[in-house]
C-alpha cells in the first residue's frame, strides 16, 4: 500500500547545530533522512514507520571532503556522485571511487549519501567493503559531543549499528597510506548498475618479497552486516603466496562466513563466489610481487614533494597541460617512488573529462610544425616545449613533403574533430605518424577523443620518467 | 486545504513557484498534480525505472524519491524545460528531434525520464562513448524500443549537438 504523505512531519532546520538541538531533545523521535533513497523507497511501499523527519539534505557541515595530510575525511552527508568526480578519491582511494560508480544509476548517485548507505547498514553496501579494506573512522556527534570508532565496529547486528539515538554519522576519515598496496575490489550481482551485491569483496595488501605483509579483506552479502575477514586474513598473513596459501584461504574463509539464502541468492553460490574473489585477489598479488628493495626516493621527486605549491604546480603542468590533473597530482604529495608516481598519474587521469583533456591536448605544438614557446610564456610551457622537440625529433629530418602532408592532415583533422591532433611521438618516424594520422581521420568523434586521451597519457608517463630521471 | 502547509519556493523550467504541499508528498506528484506539468511521468515509483527522472540543481535524480521539501531553493528542469517555446512555435531540443527521427519513442512513457537522463549525460560528455552513453541510461528502463534506437537517438543528438570551436591556446 502506498505511504500517505500526511501522515509523516519532514522539517529541515538547515544546519547541523540544530538537528542535533532537535534529536537531544526528543531522543529516538526524529528519523533523519538525507538522500532519501532508502527511506523514501519505504515510504512508497507504505513501511516507513518513522513519523518525525529530520531532513539532513545540503547541510553543508555534513557536505564536504577534506584532504589533510594523513586522512582523506568525507562528510556523511556526501552524495556518491560527488566521491566518484573527486581526484583525490579517484587517486588515493581508487576502490571507494569505483564502488561509487557501481552505486545504482546516475540518478541514484545524485542523491544517495555515504551516510545513509552505512546506517541503513545493509549486509549488502556498495561502500563498505572498501570502507574496510582501507581502515576507515567513522565520526559519530550528538548534542553530548563527537566520537570516533573503526568502521568494522560500527556495524552490530542485521541493520543495527553503534548509534544512539541522539547520534547522527558525521564523517568517514581515511588514512592516505595506502598508495603502495595492491588494491582489489569485485562486485558480483546480476547487472553492472541498479544491481545490489550478491557478493562484494576487496582488499588492500602489502607484499614484500612475495610475503604478505599487511592484508585487509572486506565483504559484502556473506553475513549479517558488512565485515572484514580477520580469520581469512591470518591464514594467509606473514606467507608467500603459494597454491597452498590459496587452498588455506578458501578453507578459511568458508568456515568464517555465513551467507544465506535471499531473493538475489543462495547460500552456496555466495560462498563459492566469495572463496573465487579471494583466489582471483591473491593470484593478482602473486603475479605482481613487488620489487624486492625499496629503492631510495628518487631526488626529484624528493625536492617535488617538499616543494611550495606552485612550484610542484609547474613541474606538474608541464608533464600535462590540464590543470585539475595537475592540482590533484599536487595534492597528492608526499608520493613514495617512481612507481606510485605513475600510478597515481594514470588513476588521476581516469578521472578526468573532455575538458581536462583538451586543455592538455592544447598544450601541445601541432605535430611537424616547428614553434618555440614565446619567450615570455611560463616555465612549464617553456619545459614542454623543450620535450615536444626531442619527442618529434622523428619529424625533424622528415622530408619537405611528409611535413607537407602532415600539416594537410593536421588541418584537415582540426577541421573534423575541433581539437589537434596528437600522437606518443617519441621513437616514431614522421611517416608513421602521418600514417596513424591518416587511420585516426576515420574514426567517429567519441572514438577519437578517446584514443587522443590515451595518447595524452602516454606522453604524461614518458615526461613523467624524464623528469624523474633528470 | 492547502493553507494547512507552509509554502515551498522552487524554480521550475526557469519560473520560480510557490506551492502548498506536505513536505513528504513527492517531488512527482507537485510537478503533475500542483504544477500540472505532467511531462513527468511515474513507472514503478520506488526509483528503479527512471520514468520520473527531472534535473535538481544540475543533478539528475528519481522525483519519486525527493520529498518535496528537500526542493526547497532548488532549480528543477523537467521534459517541459527542454523545448520551452515550443507553444509559441520555438524548436524542440535537439534530443527530442533526435529520438524522432531516429524511433526514440515508440509507447512514450519512459521518454520524459529517457530525455532527461540523457540531457544530463550530454551535458556532462558533450561526446559520449557507448560506455557513457549505457552508464547514462542503466538507470531508465523502456519495454518497447530495446534500447538501441534511444541509443542511436543519443548518438545522434550528440553529433548534431555540439558544435566544436576551439580558439587556438597555442
Ligand atoms: C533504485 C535503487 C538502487 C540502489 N542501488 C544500490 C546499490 O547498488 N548499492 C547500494 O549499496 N545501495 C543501493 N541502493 C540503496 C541506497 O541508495 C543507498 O543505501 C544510499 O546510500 C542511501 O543513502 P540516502 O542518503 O539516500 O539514505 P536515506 O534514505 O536518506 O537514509 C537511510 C538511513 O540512514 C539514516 N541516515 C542517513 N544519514 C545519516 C546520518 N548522517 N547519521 C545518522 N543516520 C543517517 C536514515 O535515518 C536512514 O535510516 C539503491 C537504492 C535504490 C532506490
Ligand atoms: S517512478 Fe521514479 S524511478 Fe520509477
Ligand atoms: S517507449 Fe515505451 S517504454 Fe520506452
Amino acid at each position: 500500500m502506498r505511504g500517505d504523505p500526511e501522515a509523516h512531519e519532514l522539517i529541515a532546520p538547515g544546519n547541523l547545530a540544530a538537528v542535533l538541538q532537535l534529536l537531544a531533545a526528543e531522543p529516538g523521535a526524529w528519523t533523519p533522512i538525507a538522500g532519501g533513497t532508502e527511506l523514501m523507497v519505504a515510504h512508497a511501499a507504505g513501511r516507513l514507520t518513522a513519523r518525525k523527519l529530520v531532513s539532513l539534505w545540503e547541510i553543508p557541515d555534513l557536505r564536504f571532503i577534506r584532504v589533510d595530510e594523513g586522512t582523506i575525511a568525507i562528510g556523511a552527508g556526501v552524495p556518491f556522485i560527488d566521491l566518484r568526480r573527486n581526484a583525490a578519491i579517484a587517486a588515493q582511494l581508487p576502490l571507494l571511487a569505483r564502488a561509487a560508480s557501481w552505486l545504482g544509476s546516475i540518478a541514484n548517485q545524485s542523491r544517495a549519501t555515504l551516510g545513509g548507505n552505512l546506517v541503513n547498514g545493509s549486509p549488502a553496501a556498495d561502500s563498505s567493503p572498501a570502507l574496510l579494506a582501507y581502515d576507515a573512522q567513522v565520526e559519530l556527534i550528538s548534542a553530548r559531543g563527537r566520537r570516533t570508532l573503526p568502521y568494522e565496529k560500527f556495524h552490530t547486528g542485521y541493520k543495527r549499528t553503534a548509534l544512539a539515538p541522539d547520534e547522527l554519522l558525521l564523517a568517514v576519515h581515511l588514512p592516505r597510506r595506502f598508495a603502495r598496496h595492491r588494491q582489489y575490489l569485485r562486485k558480483v550481482g546480476t547487472r553492472r548498475a541498479m544491481a545490489i551485491a550478491k557478493v562484494a569483496l576487496a582488499g588492500t595488501a602489502l607484499v614484500e618479497e612475495n610475503v604478505v605483509r599487511e592484508l585487509r579483506l572486506g565483504a559484502a552479502s556473506v553475513a549479517p552486516y558488512p565485515t572484514r575477514l580477520y580469520r581469512t586474513e591470518e591464514a594467509i598473513l606473514g606467507n608467500s603466496i603459494t597454491e597452498e596459501t590459496i587452498r588455506t584461504a578458501r578453507r578459511a574463509l568458508l568456515a568464517e562466513i555465513a551467507p544465506i539464502d535471499d531473493i538475489r541468492s543462495v547460500a552456496e553460490y555466495r560462498r563459492r563466489v566469495a572463496a573465487n574473489l579471494v583466489e582471483e585477489f591473491l593470484r593478482e598479488l602473486m603475479h605482481s610481487a613487488a620489487p624486492v628493495d625499496a629503492p631510495l626516493m628518487n631526488a626529484a621527486l624528493a625536492a617535488w614533494n617538499s616543494a611550495d605549491e606552485s612550484t610542484a604546480l609547474t613541474q606538474m603542468l608541464a608533464c600535462c597541460g590540464a590543470r585539475r590533473w595537475a592540482s590533484a597530482m599536487v595534492a597528492m604529495r608526499p608520493v613514495q617512488d617512481q612507481e606510485a608516481l605513475l600510478a597515481v598519474a594514470d588513476r588521476i587521469w581516469a578521472a578526468m573529462e573532455e575538458p581536462d583533456w583538451r586543455e592538455a591536448f592544447a598544450c601541445h605544438p601541432r605535430i611537424g610544425e616547428r614553434k618555440a614557446a614565446h619567450a615570455s610564456a611560463p616555465p612549464s610551457a617553456q619545459k614542454s616545449a623543450q620535450w615536444s622537440r626531442q619527442e618529434q625529433s622523428g619529424a625533424a629530418q622528415a622530408e619537405a613533403r611528409v611535413l607537407e602532408e602532415l600539416a594537410r592532415g593536421n588541418a584537415q583533422y582540426e577541421e573534423r574533430f575541433g581539437f589537434t591532433y596528437i600522437v606518443c611521438a617519441t621513437g616514431k618516424s614522421a611517416e608513421e605518424m602521418l600514417d596513424l594520422l591518416n587511420r585516426r581521420l576515420g574514426s567517429d568523434r567519441a572514438t577519437e577523443l578517446r584514443e587522443a586521451a590515451e595518447q595524452q597519457r602516454q606522453i604524461t608517463e614518458i615526461r613523467l620518467r624524464k623528469w624523474m630521471a633528470a | 486545504m492547502s493553507t494547512r502547509w507552509d509554502s515551498i519556493r522552487f524554480t521550475v523550467n526557469g519560473q520560480p513557484r510557490t506551492v502548498h504541499a506536505p513536505p513528504m508528498k513527492r517531488l512527482l506528484d507537485v510537478l503533475r498534480e500542483d504544477l500540472h506539468l505532467t511531462g513527468t511521468k511515474e513507472g514503478c515509483g520506488e526509483g528503479e525505472c527512471g520514468s520520473c527522472s527531472v534535473r535538481m540543481n544540475g543533478e539528475l535524480v528519481n522525483s519519486c524519491l525527493v520529498p518535496v521539501l528537500q526542493a526547497e531553493g532548488a532549480q528543477i528542469q523537467t521534459v517541459e524545460g527542454l523545448a520551452p517555446d515550443l507553444d509559441s512555435g520555438g524548436a524542440l531540443h535537439p534530443l527530442q528531434e533526435a529520438f524522432l527521427h531516429c524511433g526514440g519513442a515508440q509507447c512514450g512513457i519512459c521518454t520524459p525520464g529517457m530525455l532527461m537522463a540523457a540531457a544530463q549525460l550530454i551535458e556532462r560528455h558533450p561526446h559520449p562513448s557507448q560506455a557513457e552513453i549505457r552508464e547514462g541510461l542503466a538507470g531508465n528502463l523502456c519495454r518497447c524500443t530495446g534500447f538501441a534506437r534511444i541509443f542511436a537517438s543519443v548518438v545522434a543528438a550528440a553529433t548534431h549537438a555540439a558544435p566544436e570551436q576551439e580558439p587556438d591556446a597555442r
